[in-house]
């Protein structure tokens, strides 16, 4: 468990969310400290991806304030890049460019973003990609590497561009049975080394182990949100109860 | 066929001109084409519209017809003008080899657009999304995943857009460019043997476009060497 | 620089004269150039290589030259033979509609031919297949069961492909045939307005072109009776 005194690095202020007549989120109020490490759970179109989604704003919040390092999300196209610049995203289609090497796909921001010089930038991704524990699929495509490797890529390029925080949607969702540890493996040891992180995940044993809290959604709301312990021996809430009762 | 190599140098140089103005058309009708795919699928209802109504209109009329206007409406346009300053100015045009260019490119343009509008349409938006994490900007994004990722969809069609431009080159020969058309036109003159020498103009004509098709091959080939089997 | 409006209006009527040729260079090339894109289609695929072999050749060239180096070869170039000039052609070839009909017809029998082709590749094998197992034989099968569908599927890039063909008429202008083009081009060059008259050739290019789309539409739709989701689109 680490220690998080200072100001929450993301807060979710009464935000809602509509998608035509559907509302998505329904005033949500979140907040996440630094190095805290948050698992969301909860069942389909509960509203868990869209939440994230509008932490780095690749779906604008319809009310509500969203605050990530104490700036505002708002419509200033410079401060969204210079938001997403510092939270990191691994989707469940991994989404690696696929016309690019391995090494490339971590170079890209780097050298356009981060504005790194190539050597520069090939010295940092080699770095990433050994601590993902693949140093050797630099040069290959990625259509040539398993899922579970593909998605240790991904992580290794949201990693790059050294984010204050990283947002999981539904990681290991995508993935054959046998590769969902590899991948959870690094998300631990990533854990371990102070990240703030919002994981949403199906992989309870894996948010026992390293959540500090886990959040369960059901409608576009926030229903509970407790530390482990509290959570799956004393569950508050009817919804909840039947979830896990659904997913243990 | 002494005829023929006493005229070698003059079809020689003709062709050169022919690739020449190939080659500057078709960076214009890129250009055209992306930026009539981006105005087609922009939230823009006015950029919709003009794009829509630049490819109904060029896809519409006659290429000779948009060659016509394009040269002799802007000579009149720019004598006008000439007029305006000098009273004593004659005549004064666009020289036809870039009014011939920049019409044609603006034909094969809207078929583009039409074609990599869809292909832009194809890509696969979750890559986009990875992209706009990072933080890429949008024009970062644009040139280097969107587009990398569109061409590939738009290299088959496209290459048959360049076989167009290429045989359309021909037309601008009307409006009294010195291409080998022309060179045909002042042998057989001299030769008497039409047959002949406008035969030559379309196997010169044959073999670009035959090279044309080759290259595009390869590049198909290279632009999909990232898909080696898929685990 | 004025803009003439009244102009515009004068001329059409002379324009609409010159309509007259450009529908006969239309629809004869296209019939002629279907009919020998249906010959060009069956030697294709006839598995025969001295059939198939001159198709390819003939194909190669049609598509790899531009149409007006082709309709120059046939009205410029043809007169050089005597075996021409003293063939039972000759009327014909002599005069600027006949090597333009000609030139057109080649030309479209190339573009034809693989279109069909398309359509053809396109009938799902199982229905071969189904047609074998019922009895039918090889010529029954390809009329009453592959012809329909293949036509079907052409639809879309024969309709293209006609409008290109109206477009190609413009072509004829060039060996001076008073086609729509013809017709604006003389008047041009005496009038000096060319934004006037030719801006006025392009609406009634593009009003014929809307037709041809709305006609190859319906006929699609009609062809397409037995899809459900048709109406979807």
């Amino acid at each position: 468990m680490n220690e998080s005194d200072q100001k929450p690095i993301i807060i979710l202020e009464d935000v809602c969310k509509f998608f035509g007549d559907f509302q998505a989120l329904r005033n949500i109020n979140f907040q996440v400290k630094k190095g805290e490490r948050v698992v969301v759970c909860g069942p389909s179109g509960s509203g868990k991806s869209t939440m994230i989604r509008c932490i780095n704003r690749l779906e604008e919040h319809d009310s509500g304030r969203i605050f990530v390092d104490g700036r505002e999300l708002t419509n200033a196209v410079k401060d969204i890049d210079a938001v997403r610049r510092e939270i990191g995203m691994v989707f469940q289609s991994f989404n690696l460019f696929p016309h690019l090497t391995v090494i490339n796909n971590l170079m890209l921001a780097l050298k356009l973003v981060r504005k790194a010089k190539k050597s520069e930038a090939r010295e940092i991704a080699m770095r990433f990609l050994e601590r993902v524990h693949i140093p050797e699929q630099a040069d290959k495509w990625p259509s040539q590497l398993s899922g579970g490797q593909q998605q240790r890529v991904a992580i290794a390029r949201a990693l790059c561009m050294n984010p204050e925080v990283m947002l999981f949607d539904e990681p290991t969702s995508a993935l054959d049975p046998e590769m969902i540890s590899e991948v959870l493996d690094v998300m631990t040891d990533l854990a371990n080394e102070g990240m703030t992180m919002i994981v949403i995940t199906h992989e309870m044993g894996f948010a026992r182990s390293i959540a500090d809290s886990i959040v369960f959604m059901d409608y576009g709301e926030i229903v509970e949100s407790n530390p482990p312990e509290e959570f799956f021996q004393n569950p508050r809430f009817d919804r909840t109860k039947l979830f896990l009762e659904q997913i243990l | 066929m002494s005829d023929l190599i006493g005229w070698s140098d003059d079809y020689f140089w003709g062709a050169m001109v022919v690739l020449k103005i190939f080659a500057i058309s078709l960076v214009m009708a890129v250009a055209f084409g992306l930026i009539g795919a981006t105005a087609k699928l922009s939230k823009s209802r006015i950029a919709n519209k003009i794009a829509s109504a630049y490819t109904i209109v060029f896809r519409g009329v006659p290429e000779l017809l948009v060659i016509l206007i394009f040269y002799y409406g802007s000579a009149i346009t720019l004598t006008s003008i000439g007029r305006a300053f000098y009273p004593q100015t004659q005549f004064v045009d666009i020289a036809p080899f870039w009014a011939g260019a920049f019409a044609i490119a603006l034909i094969v343009g809207s078929y583009a657009t039409e074609t990599f509008r869809g292909a832009f349409l194809g890509v696969d938006p979750g890559i986009v999304e990875a992209a706009r994490a990072l933080g890429l900007s949008n024009l970062h994004t644009f040139f280097y995943v969107r587009v990398p990722q569109m061409w590939r969809l738009a290299l088959p069609s496209f290459g048959n857009h360049m076989l167009s431009l290429m045989k359309d080159t021909a037309l601008i020969s009307i409006i009294g460019l010195e291409e080998i058309l022309y060179v045909a036109e002042m042998a057989t003159a001299v030769t008497l043997k039409p047959f002949t020498m406008y035969m030559i103009v379309a196997l010169i004509y044959l073999c670009i476009t035959t090279v044309i098709t080759l290259v595009m091959m390869a590049l198909e080939k290279h632009s999909n060497r990232h898909l080696v089997g898929a685990r | 620089m004025t803009f003439d409006i009244y102009l515009i209006f004068n001329s059409i009527p002379k324009m609409l004269a010159g309509i007259g040729v450009t529908l006969q260079l239309l629809f004869l090339s296209s019939f002629l150039g279907l009919v020998l894109g249906i010959i060009i289609l069956l030697m294709r695929i006839s598995g025969r290589w001295y059939l198939s072999f001159p198709t390819f050749v003939y194909i190669y060239f049609f598509r790899g030259t531009p149409i007006l180096v082709q309709i120059f070869v046939i009205y410029h170039g043809l007169p050089q033979f005597e075996a021409i000039r003293d063939s039972v052609f000759w009327p014909i070839l002599r005069e600027p509609f006949g090597c333009a009909i000609l030139a057109l017809t080649l030309n479209s029998g190339a573009y034809v031919s693989e279109i069909l082709r398309g359509g053809y590749l396109g009938v799902d094998k199982g229905l071969h297949e189904a047609g074998k197992a019922l009895g039918l034989s090889t010529p029954h099968r390809f009329i009453y069961v592959t012809t329909p569908i293949a036509v079907r599927l052409a639809i879309p890039a024969y309709s293209n492909d006609f409008i290109s063909m109206l477009k190609a008429t413009s072509l004829a202008s060039t060996i001076t045939l008073l086609d729509m083009t013809g017709a604006a081009r003389t008047i041009v060059a005496k009038t000096f307005a060319p934004y006037e008259i030719f801006i006025a050739a392009a609406i009634i290019y593009l009003v014929m072109t809307w037709f041809i789309q709305r006609g190859f539409g319906l006929f699609e739709r009609r062809m397409s009776r037995y899809i459900k989701q048709w109406g979807v689109i």
